[in-house]
């Protein structure tokens, strides 16, 4: 019994094994101009079993002990820096949908019965991940928290029991800076932490030197039709790299215009002339660069954990481009996407790749983009402050429809409480200049509102919108900037306080997020010597009528003649004509002390 | 500005004749005079009886009654003294009811001559005849079963705590006889058993504060030298502790291990036994690519503290309450080097935080299988049971029921010793406000402190000392007794000083003028009464 007991007991791990597994994948995508976007995602699986057992293979056992102990069934957690730049760079890596606002994003699904029980899971959960990432997430609190009704639905596979009692609490901290203390513990979740794979290629340096970049942690529970349910950590970077920046050698960063020789110049140009003026057309000749160039590292290897099957390195990029490889790396290419190869790596060796410079093209001829020319996005999103005066504020977002079909969106923002909106003052138009202005369809089609309570939460407004093709929509709303308690402003009051970016989950024609940019609001700010102006200020005054009364009862009345001298004075001034005498005798050394002081008392009058 | 500049020098005209001889002011009525005398003495009753009490009442830091002198005394050893009544039961089935007993009280006294520690005291009692082994209770510390052999020989059980003795036939004592050797054999057999917690006991007993009238009883310095170091070594106690086996590499391989397997036969049986006094969860992580602090093909003794890489090795300590001990198998074909030059060793104990074990493998295994993890296993359960603080000899039963009473006994001392901080530290700083919460905790402390002084030995003594030492800590480390501590005299002056400056200085000149009066008034009329005398 005992032998078939440890024999069954040796034959589940390697069972379980067979259940997990990893796989890492970069891709990287030219974007126009000097931009290159670089993908890098991991994902690793862990069978629910195994992670119930707190057996930890390729999940972190740090990760999985928060999400245990908070009791955390899905958590998504961003870390963005930057902007994207929709307009040149067209829609975002993986549709929106790994990236969050400007600072940390973090949204969970908690099992709690109650939404009490919900707020305190919340807390363990913001401050065990606070401490794991070194980011300031403990300030999530229930200011900034809110739960969404429309806007995020859960990833991953959840029985619907288990469902029912989740609760979806979601915070964000626009302020904070995402820096390498945060890419770190990142790294260090990895099985093959920064050492071999593609993860090698992160570094610091280079990530946060970006135009854009997000990190992104994924968890959430997968159940494939057949088979155990197993949970899948993801974690994702995305950066927009500036070629010509990371180009640049370390020890000489400052950019130096080429020498005139070195220059290509637009020869159809009417004002060229050779050697003396030249519009440079460099940069619109495509791009070429190294791996180790633009990583500032090579990649070491492959991660041994990696699915075979899945080819670590992906470019984008049209085939008329050269791309060479290092040895031992194999090309694919996909018959039914031209744009596409992958490269397969040897495990031990490193590898690099290096994309040439297109050939120049022949005079009169057009260049060639030499990219994959990036889709144009579903919508485009502003946002921005209207109002004027320290405290009428107003927001406006500018959500335009490059499509030929109708989208429809929610529109999410959490606001914090001291700006107080006033939703009567909502509005959407079509601009004027939209083809179809004179549409009857209504823009706002829903609203859920949850009016800020002061101090203790902020306000929740999420829109169902849906706009026309072709068509700019303003959205407009005012609100009313609050006075804040002294201690509440930060030590950099002056630089104002940063407001969330607003969330835009699209549900027609296709699901996908857009973020706006986080704004600054700038709110009334006293001088923070206030509260000693203050004392000393109502000291005075409350001095000041309590002598004059306090006079008036004591002191006795006479006529201005009648006065008795002033004791005080008189002696005061006697005193110091005794001193000037004193000196003087002193200072001419005249004999004796008796030189009798004046009474003073006849100077004084 | 006009009627200004010709009014000034009449004005002055005038005023210039008076100066020379004031005319007095017409004298003040005596009712005008008490009048005044009300006023000055009514604005200082208002501020000494109202403003004084208001003052003081808002601005007083509020301090709990705390019953300092008697948690002094639970610190100076006064409150409890530790007694470990220990029973041990003898079955001795095979010997007429009244020669066991002349045996017991034969026994009894050749113990109590000889033991020199009060605190811990051995009993006998006759166990009832044919009577079942007893299970695992705290009530028996230990039970000797007699059988009759062919010579006097000793053995502990190592299932249950249980002390086989075997006697001669011949070494009975009789019932007259004043000393058996049966009885001075059974009495060094009970010494030698209770040897180690008597000294460990008497040892934390004489470092702890609590040492007034309690000597350390006959141990060398070598032998004090040696627990100090032993319970330097363990862990503080914890009702939970998290154990986290982590497989650490500096490569690649091996990435999978039987750890399951491992833990249910090498270390889960020994938790189910040590369950009765604590719980234990685990978890196990692999790690890849781990560099350690140290490179060396052989560690010595100063590599050692270096070898964990803190730093980058995902060590952290789980979040909940419960204590981390770690255990860490490293792969590598590195060793420890002993001082012995050939000597080597695998593995080496952190204090307080865990065991290292260094396995090697060769490098293209990818599995480490549960053969290959049964010696580190091993070691693991070896290092648990001291980073614990068990004592080193006996069964494991015993040794167990000795752990309970150890850490009943350290518990306690700690509870004491915290309770006469936090005594020390509101008498220092008077400024240091004391929060109700603060009252309640040392309150609860010293009732869960006299319950486990009352039954020292037991299990129930444990829950009390445990819950006592919580207690006592929550009261130490109340948040808001901190805030209170740093708060500047100058903003304390800047914000009393534009208030009370002016307002005092005309409240004061009235008091002096009016005192001034008083006095003169007073001479006045002893000098009119002396005057009238002399008439």
């Amino acid at each position: 019994m005992r032998s078939l007991l440890s024999f069954l007991l040796l034959a589940v791990p390697s069972a379980l094994v067979s259940a997990t597994e990893y796989h890492e994948q970069l891709n990287l995508r030219p974007l126009p101009l000097s931009a290159l976007l670089a993908s890098f995602n991991f994902r690793a699986n862990t069978s629910i079993a195994d992670f119930e057992a707190q057996n930890f293979r390729l999940f972190p056992r740090s990760l999985g002990q928060i999400l245990q102990y908070a009791g955390t069934r899905e958590l998504h957690l961003r870390f963005t820096l930057g902007r994207w730049d929709a307009e040149s760079w067209g829609t975002r890596p993986w549709d929106g949908t790994k990236e969050g606002g400007t600072g940390v994003e973090l949204w969970a699904w908690l099992d709690a019965e109650t939404d009490q029980e919900a707020d305190e899971k919340w807390l363990t959960l913001t401050n065990a991940l606070s401490g794991l990432f070194c980011a300031s997430l403990n300030f999530i609190d229930g200011t900034r928290t809110i739960r969404p009704v429309v806007s995020f639905q859960p990833e991953g596979d959840h029985p619907n029991t288990t469902l029912d009692n989740t609760r979806l609490l979601h915070g964000v901290l626009p302020h904070e800076v995402v820096c390498t203390e945060n890419l770190t513990p990142f790294l260090k979740m990895l099985p093959c932490k920064g050492k071999a794979g593609i993860a090698s290629l992160l570094d610091g340096h280079k990530l946060f030197d970006a135009s854009f970049q997000s990190m992104a942690i994924d968890v959430r529970p997968i159940c494939p039709s057949e088979g155990e349910c197993v949970l899948q950590l993801e974690q994702t970077v995305d950066m927009v790299l500036d070629v010509d920046r990371s180009k640049r050698p370390h020890d000489n960063p400052i950019p130096r215009p080429p020498p005139s020789h070195d220059l290509i110049c637009d020869t159809t140009k009417p004002y060229h002339k050779p050697d003396d003026s030249c519009f440079p057309v460099d940069h619109l000749r495509g791009q070429d660069w190294t791996l180790s160039q633009i990583f500032g590292r090579t990649m070491k290897g492959t991660c041994p954990l990696t699915d075979p099957e899945v080819p670590p390195v992906c470019v984008h990029i049209p085939s008329t481009r050269d791309i060479f490889s290092a040895q031992g790396a194999h090309e694919i290419k996909y018959p039914n996407n031209d744009s596409l190869r992958c490269y397969h790596i040897e495990q031990d060796k490193e590898f690099t790749l290096i994309l040439t410079k297109p050939e120049a093209p022949v005079d009169g001829e057009v260049a060639p983009l030499g990219i994959v020319k990036p889709e144009t996005p579903v919508l485009y999103a502003e946002r921005s402050f209207t109002g004027h005066g320290q405290e009428h504020g107003g927001m406006q977002a500018i959500l335009t429809n490059p499509g030929d079909d109708t989208v429809e969106f929610v529109y999410m923002e959490s606001l914090p409480w001291f700006m107080r909106v006033y939703l009567h003052t909502l509005s959407a138009r079509i601009s004027a200049s939209s083809p179809n202005t004179n549409t009857s369809a209504e823009i706002v089609k829903q609203i859920y509102y949850r009016p800020a309570l002061d101090r203790a939460r902020g306000t929740q407004l999420e829109l169902l919108v849906s706009i026309p093709p072709h068509c700019t929509v303003f959205l407009t709303y005012d609100f009313e900037k609050s006075i804040l308690r002294y201690t509440e402003y930060p030590p950099d009051a002056n630089r104002g306080f940063d407001v969330a970016a607003a969330v835009i989950t699209t549900l027609e024609p296709k699901a996908m997020n857009i973020r706006t940019t986080s704004l600054l609001l700038y709110l009334p700010t006293p001088d923070f010597s206030m509260p000693y102006n203050v004392i000393i200020f109502t000291s005075t005054t409350i001095a000041l009528a309590f002598g004059g009364l306090y006079n008036i009862l004591v002191r006795r009345m006479v006529g201005a003649n009648e006065a008795p001298p002033a004791a005080i004075k008189d002696k005061v001034l006697g005193f110091i004509e005794k001193l000037k005498k004193k000196k003087r005798t002193v200072a001419a050394v005249a004999a004796g002390g008796s030189a009798k002081p004046a009474t003073g008392k006849t100077e004084a009058k | 500005m006009a009627p200004g500049e010709s009014g000034q020098p009449q004005a002055s005209g005038d005023s210039a004749p008076v100066a020379s001889s004031p005319p007095l002011p017409p004298p003040e009525k005596p009712s005008a005079v008490r009048q005044r005398s009300y006023v000055v003495l009514s604005f200082w009753l208002v501020v000494l009886l109202l403003g004084l009490p208001i003052w003081w009442k808002t601005t007083a830091i509020y301090r709990a009654e705390l019953p300092l002198d008697r948690m002094l005394k639970w610190a100076d050893g006064k409150a409890c003294r530790p007694v470990f009544p220990l029973q041990i039961s003898i079955q001795a089935d095979s010997l007429q009811e009244q020669e066991a007993q002349n045996l017991i009280r034969l026994t009894q006294h050749a113990l109590d001559d000889l033991n020199d520690f009060s605190g811990h005291h051995l009993r006998l009692q006759l166990a009832p005849r044919n009577a079942p082994l007893p299970r695992d209770d705290f009530q028996t510390a230990l039970t000797i079963r007699l059988k009759p052999g062919t010579s006097s020989s000793a053995s502990l059980n190592q299932e249950s705590a249980v002390l086989d003795i075997t006697y001669p036939p011949n070494h009975v004592p009789s019932l007259t006889s004043p000393s058996s050797p049966l009885a001075s054999y059974i009495t060094n057999e009970l010494r030698a058993t209770f040897a180690e917690e008597q000294s460990i006991i008497s040892y934390l007993l004489s470092t702890s504060s609590m040492s007034t009238g309690v000597r350390p009883q006959g141990l060398s310095a070598e032998a004090a030298e040696a627990l100090s170091k032993r319970t330097t070594r363990s862990l503080r106690y914890a009702p939970t502790y998290h154990l986290t086996f982590s497989l650490f590499t500096d490569n690649a391989l091996p990435n999978t291990w039987d750890i399951e397997a491992a833990l249910d036969e090498y270390i889960r049986p020994m938790l189910e036994v040590l369950r009765p006094i604590h719980n234990f969860t685990i978890d196990t992580q692999i790690q890849l690519y781990a560099i350690p602090g140290v490179q060396s093909q052989v560690l010595s003794k100063d590599h050692l503290s270096s070898f964990i890489n803190a730093a980058e090795w995902p060590l952290s300590p789980s979040i909940g309450k419960a204590p981390t001990i770690n255990f860490v198998i490293y792969i590598g074909n590195q060793t420890v080097g002993l001082d012995a030059e050939a000597e080597t060793a695998q593995s080496w104990m952190i204090p307080q935080w865990g065991t290292v074990y260094l396995l090697s493998q060769p490098d293209t295994e990818s599995h480490v299988s549960t053969a290959a993890l049964k010696q580190p296993m091993l070691t693991f359960g070896g290092h648990l049971l001291s980073l614990m603080g068990t004592p080193q000899s006996g069964s494991l039963p015993l040794r167990l029921s000795t752990l309970g009473r150890i850490r009943s006994t350290d518990l306690l001392l700690r509870a004491s010793s915290t309770l006469g901080s936090l005594a020390r530290l509101s008498l220092a700083l008077p400024s240091i406000s004391i929060p109700r919460s603060v009252a309640d905790g040392v309150s609860k402390t010293m009732h869960h402190l006299e319950l486990a002084c009352a039954d020292l030995g037991g299990p129930e003594g444990l829950m009390h000392a445990r819950i006592a030492e919580e207690e006592a800590e929550r009261a130490f480390f109340e948040k808001s007794m901190v805030g209170q501590l740093y708060f500047p005299d100058e903003h304390k002056i800047a914000v009393y000083l534009p208030l009370l400056g002016p307002v005092f200085v005309p409240l004061l000149m009235g008091l002096i003028n009016e005192v001034k009066k008083f006095i003169k008034e007073a001479k006045q009329k002893a000098q009119e009464a002396r005057s009238k005398k002399h008439q």
